[in-house]
C-alpha cells in the first residue's frame, strides 16, 4: 500500500507545476482531516483552515466586488464581481454600486452566476481560490459574475443546493442594474444571464438549467468544469485513475453519501442524471447550450463525456473541451496552458458575437 | 513568496517549495499508516495559522511522530520550476492581468456588505458620498443642500440604513456648521453605553473570551500572574478569567491585576470600585487577588516604573489592551512611547483588541467611506437584537465613534483606528513576535456565538494567527497576541 501510494504522489507531481502540485495537495490533505467515517463533517476545523477573503469596493485590476445577503436562508449571499468601467469611480477610489441603471445601453454584458466547487461539502463563495477566480473570469470575459455561496452537505442535503441556485437565478433576473443591451434595437435590454461551475458547482449548474428550461426561463449558456457526476457503476476511468490524481473513488462515494438523501445510492438522479433513474431532455428545447470541460486526468471524466454525450443525443448544443494531461483543480493558477484554453473558450462561449 | 499562492491565501517561499512538497507527501504517507492518525489529527490537534503551509505541516508531523523520510528526494525533482519534468506545454504566464502591479496590489480592502432591501439604501449612500465630496472640497453650500437631502430620504428608510445615515448626516452636519463635538465624552456615560452594547452583540464578548485564550495559555505553569489592563472600565472581561484560573488542575496562581483608566467625571473612585467587585468574586472562587487601579489621562502617561513590577521569575505579566490602542494614534509618539513601556514591562503575552477598518487615512473622503462602509455593517448586526433598550444604547455608543472619525480633527480625533496588517507592522517594528491563537479558541469562539442570540450571521475567521469576528462575511473586530521578540534570551 505505501509503495503504490509512494508511486502515484510522483506521478501526480509530474504532470502539474510544483505549486499547483503543493495547492492541491494540501486541500486533499486538509479534507482527509474533515471527513468523518461516520459520515459526519468537521465544519469548524474546515472552516478555520479556509483561507477567505472579503469583498472589496476598490477595483483591483479593475475588478471590484460586493456581497448581497439574503437573509432569508442562512448563510446565503452572492458575491458579485464587476469591472469598473462598467460602474462609476477612478481607480483606487471606491465604487459605490448604481442600482438605478443597467450595466450597459450599448453593449452586452453577460452575467455568470458562478457556484463554486468543493463535492457539496467545502469552500464558500468567500474562500480565496474561489475570489481569484472569479476575478479572472471577470476580466476574461469581461462579464458580471456573481458568485453563490450556496448551502453545503451534510449539514444541508439534497435539495438544498438546487434550491439556492434557483434563488439565485430568479434574483439576478429580476435586478434591472443587472441588465445590458440596447434598449431600442432587435436586442432588448435584459439579463444576459449564464451559469458556471467547477466540481459540485457544475452538477448544480446542470439542475438549475433543468428546472428554467421547464419553467420558461431564459438561461444562455451553461459552463461546467468538471462537474461531478457519478452512478453505482464503476466506470473505467474511475478504476484506472482511482488514488492516481489527488483523487480517491472512496473520497468520491462519501461526499455522494453527505449530499444525497439518506439511504439513496449514486443513481440518484442528482448525481447520476441520466442514468436508470434519470430522464431524458429530448424536447426540452430551451435548455441552453453548454460547454463541458473535462480534465484527462480526472477520474469522472467517463461520467462527464456521457453527460456530453446525452445533451447532444437530445439535441442540445454541446462544445466540449477536452484537456488531456489536465488534473482537477488546474484552473486555480494561471500557469499552465489549460487555463488559457478555458478562459479563451468561456470568453467565445459568453461573447458569440465578438 | 510563491505570488500565485499568496493570492489564495497560502504563504510560502519559492525556494521552500519542494521541501513542502516533500512534508506533504510525508505526512500523506504516516496518515495512510498511523491507526487513528486523521482522527488524531482531527480532533486533538491545535492547529495554528494554516497560511504557512510549512509550519503547520510540521506541527502535524510532529503530533504523528512522523519518521524521516526513508531515501532523499530524487535530484529532478529538487528544482522547483523544472519544466522538462512537466508533461505537455505548462508554462509560466507573465500575463500583466495576472500579475499584481506594484501600485495595485494595494493592502487596503473596503468590503461592502448589503443585507436584501438595501439596494433602495444605496440612493442613500451615493448621497453621504457626494455630500461628503462637498465638504472635502469646502463646498458648504452645495454639502449644506445634500446634508438636508439626506435627512430627508432617511426618514423613507427601515432599520440599520436610517440610523446610520442619521449619524453620518449628523456627523457632517457638525462640520459643516462648525459645531465640534466636545470632548472627551463623560466617562461614566460611555462606560454604560458599553455595558449595554456588550449585552447586544457579540463583538465585546468575543473580545474578551478570545484574549482570556491566549492569557490563559501564556500562564500556564505560572504560580503568580499579573494583568495589566488598558482597558479596565468596568472590569466585565475579569471574572471569567478568575473562573477559569480557579479552575486550573492544581489549583489557582495567585492573580494580581491593575486596571487603568481615565479620571472619573465626577471624580469618584470608580476603578478602585471596580477592584472591590472582583475581589469580592475573587473570594467567592477561592483565588488569592491582587488589585490596584490606576488613573491616567492617556496609556502615554504611564512609566513602568509605576507598576509596582516583581521580577518575572516570581511572577508572570500579560498585558491586555480592547479598544484602546488606536486612541494613542491621535498624538505624536504616544503609542511609539507605550510600546516601549510594555517591552520594559516584560509580559509574557500582549492581547490586543481592535476594529477591523483603517480609519486613520490622511484623507477626509477616505475615512468617511471606510466609516461608512464599516459602521453600516456594524448597525446591520444590531437589527437582529432582542433587547431594544440595548441596541438604542449601542446605537448611540457607535454613534459617538462616527462622530468622532467624522467630525473631529487632531488631538480630538480619537477614534484612529487601524487594520490587522497596520498594527502588525507597528508591533513588529516596536520588536515583538505574533503569538498564534489555534484551532481550538476558534472552535470555542464559533461556539460562543452560536449561543448568542440575535443573529446568525456572525462569522469567526482565522488570519494569520489572529483571529477576527464579522458579521457575513465583514470582519469588524480582530484579536491578536505578542510577545517580546527577544522573549528567549533569558538575562534582562
Amino acid at each position: 500500500m505505501a509503495g503504490s501510494n509512494e508511486v502515484n504522489l510522483n506521478e501526480s507531481r509530474s504532470v502539474v507545476p510544483l505549486n499547483t502540485w503543493v495547492l492541491i495537495s494540501n486541500f486533499k490533505l486538509a479534507y482527509n482531516l474533515l471527513r468523518r467515517a461516520d459520515g459526519t463533517f468537521n465544519r469548524e476545523l474546515a472552516e478555520f483552515l479556509d483561507r477567505k477573503v472579503p469583498s472589496n469596493s476598490i477595483p483591483v485590476h479593475g475588478v471590484w466586488s460586493f456581497d448581497h445577503v439574503d437573509q432569508r436562508i442562512p448563510g446565503l449571499f452572492y458575491r458579485l464581481y464587476l469591472q469598473d468601467s462598467h460602474q462609476r469611480g477612478c481607480a483606487g477610489a471606491t465604487v459605490i454600486p448604481d442600482m438605478d441603471k443597467p450595466l450597459s445601453t450599448t453593449d452586452i454584458v453577460p452575467v455568470i452566476i458562478f457556484f463554486h466547487g468543493g463535492s457539496f461539502s467545502h469552500s464558500s463563495a468567500n474562500s480565496a481560490i474561489y475570489d481569484t477566480f472569479c476575478r479572472r473570469l471577470v476580466n476574461v470575459s469581461n462579464s458580471v459574475v456573481v458568485s453563490v455561496n450556496y448551502r453545503r452537505s451534510p449539514e444541508h442535503r439534497f435539495p438544498c443546493a438546487y434550491e439556492d441556485g434557483w434563488t439565485a437565478l430568479e434574483w439576478v433576473r429580476s435586478r434591472k442594474w443587472l441588465r445590458s443591451g440596447r434598449s431600442e434595437s432587435e436586442s432588448e435590454s435584459k439579463v444576459y444571464v449564464y451559469m458556471a461551475g467547477d466540481s459540485s458547482g457544475g452538477n448544480i449548474v446542470h439542475h438549475v438549467a433543468v428546472r428554467a428550461a421547464e419553467e420558461g426561463i431564459e438561461v444562455l449558456g451553461n459552463i461546467l468544469l468538471h462537474p461531478l457526476f457519478g452512478g453505482e457503476k464503476r466506470t473505467e476511468s474511475e478504476i484506472r485513475l482511482d488514488g492516481k490524481y489527488f483523487v480517491k473513488l472512496q473520497d468520491r462515494d462519501w461526499y455522494w453519501r453527505a449530499f444525497l438523501p439518506e439511504g439513496e445510492d449514486r443513481d440518484h438522479p442528482a448525481c447520476n442524471p441520466f442514468g436508470p433513474r434519470g430522464r431524458s431532455l429530448k424536447g426540452l428545447t430551451s435548455f441552453p447550450k453548454t460547454l463541458v470541460c473535462v480534465a484527462g486526468l480526472d477520474l469522472l471524466q467517463d461520467w462527464q463525456l456521457a453527460y456530453a454525450n446525452s445533451l447532444s443525443s437530445f439535441s442540445h448544443h454541446v462544445n466540449l473541451l477536452y484537456l488531456k494531461d489536465a488534473t482537477i483543480g488546474f484552473y486555480f493558477l494561471p500557469n499552465n496552458d489549460h487555463f488559457s484554453s478555458l478562459m479563451d473558450q468561456i470568453n467565445n462561449f459568453v461573447n458569440p458575437n465578438c | 513568496m510563491d505570488e500565485l499562492l499568496a493570492v489564495v491565501g497560502y504563504k510560502v517561499r519559492s525556494s521552500d517549495m519542494a521541501e513542502v512538497a516533500q512534508k506533504l507527501e510525508q505526512l500523506e504517507e504516516a496518515m495512510g499508516n498511523a491507526r487513528d492518525g486523521i482522527s488524531q489529527l482531527s480532533n486533538d490537534t491545535v492547529h495554528f495559522n494554516p497560511a504557512d503551509i510549512s509550519n503547520w505541516l510540521e506541527t502535524m508531523i510532529n503530533n504523528l511522530d512522523v519518521p524521516p523520510p526513508p531515501h532523499p528526494p530524487l535530484p529532478q525533482q529538487h528544482s522547483d520550476y523544472d519544466l522538462k519534468a512537466i508533461a505537455g506545454k505548462a508554462i509560466y504566464t507573465t500575463a500583466a492581468r495576472v500579475k499584481p502591479s506594484p501600485a495595485e496590489s494595494s493592502s487596503s480592502t473596503r468590503p461592502l456588505v448589503l443585507v436584501d432591501s438595501q439596494e433602495n439604501g444605496i440612493r442613500l449612500v451615493h448621497t453621504l458620498m457626494a455630500c461628503a465630496e462637498a465638504v472635502h472640497q469646502n463646498n458648504l453650500s452645495l454639502a449644506e443642500a445634500l446634508v438636508k437631502q439626506i435627512g430627508f430620504l432617511a426618514v423613507s428608510q427601515v432599520g440599520a440604513m436610517r440610523k446610520v445615515a442619521t449619524y453620518f448626516a449628523e456627523a457632517l452636519a457638525r462640520r459643516i456648521y462648525g459645531l465640534y463635538p466636545e470632548n472627551p465624552i463623560h466617562h461614566s456615560f460611555s462606560d454604560m453605553l458599553q455595558i449595554h452594547f456588550y449585552e447586544t452583540c457579540p463583538y465585546l464578548k468575543f473580545a474578551h473570551f478570545t484574549a482570556n485564550q491566549a492569557i490563559l495559555e501564556a500562564f500556564q505553569g505560572k504560580n503568580r500572574v499579573h494583568v495589566i489592563d488598558f482597558s479596565m472600565n468596568q472590569g466585565m472581561q475579569w471574572p471569567a478569567l478568575m473562573q477559569a484560573l480557579a479552575l486550573r488542575p492544581g489549583g489557582p496562581p495567585a492573580f494580581r491585576l491593575t486596571g487603568i483608566g481615565p479620571p472619573a467625571a465626577d471624580n469618584s473612585d470608580h476603578l478602585q470600585e471596580v477592584g472591590w467587585k472582583l475581589a469580592q468574586l475573587a473570594e467567592t472562587i477561592h483565588v488569592e487577588f491582587e488589585y490596584r487601579g490606576f488613573v491616567a489621562n492617556s496609556l502615554a502617561d504611564l512609566d513602568a516604573s509605576m507598576l509596582e513590577l516583581r521580577p518575572s521569575e516570581t511572577e508572570a505579566v500579560a498585558v491586555n489592551s480592547v479598544f484602546e490602542l488606536h486612541k494613542l494614534l491621535a498624538r505624536p509618539g504616544a503609542v511609539e512611547k507605550v510600546l516601549s513601556v510594555v517591552r520594559q514591562i516584560r509580559p509574557e503575552i500582549v492581547t490586543v483588541v481592535e476594529q477591523e477598518a483603517n480609519h486613520n487615512g490622511p484623507g477626509f473622503l477616505d475615512r468617511f467611506t471606510e466609516s461608512l462602509h464599516y459602521y453600516s455593517t456594524m448597525f446591520d448586526s444590531l437589527e437582529g437584537s432582542v433587547n431594544s433598550q440595548d441596541k438604542v444604547m449601542s446605537e448611540v455608543y457607535l454613534g459617538k465613534q462616527i462622530c468622532n472619525v467624522v467630525a473631529c480633527e487632531g488631538v480630538d480625533r480619537v477614534e484612529r483606528h487601524e487594520t490587522l496588517g497596520q498594527w502588525r507592522t507597528r508591533f513588529g517594528s516596536a520588536g515583538f513576535t505574533p503569538v498564534h491563537l489555534g484551532s481550538n479558541a476558534f472552535k470555542q469562539a464559533s461556539m460562543l456565538l452560536a449561543l448568542f442570540a440575535g443573529g446568525d450571521g456572525y462569522r469567526v475567521e482565522e488570519n494569520n494567527g489572529c483571529l477576527m469576528l464579522g458579521w457575513h462575511t465583514r470582519p469588524l473586530i480582530a484579536t491578536s497576541a505578542w510577545q517580546l521578540a527577544t522573549k528567549s534570551v533569558v538575562a534582562h
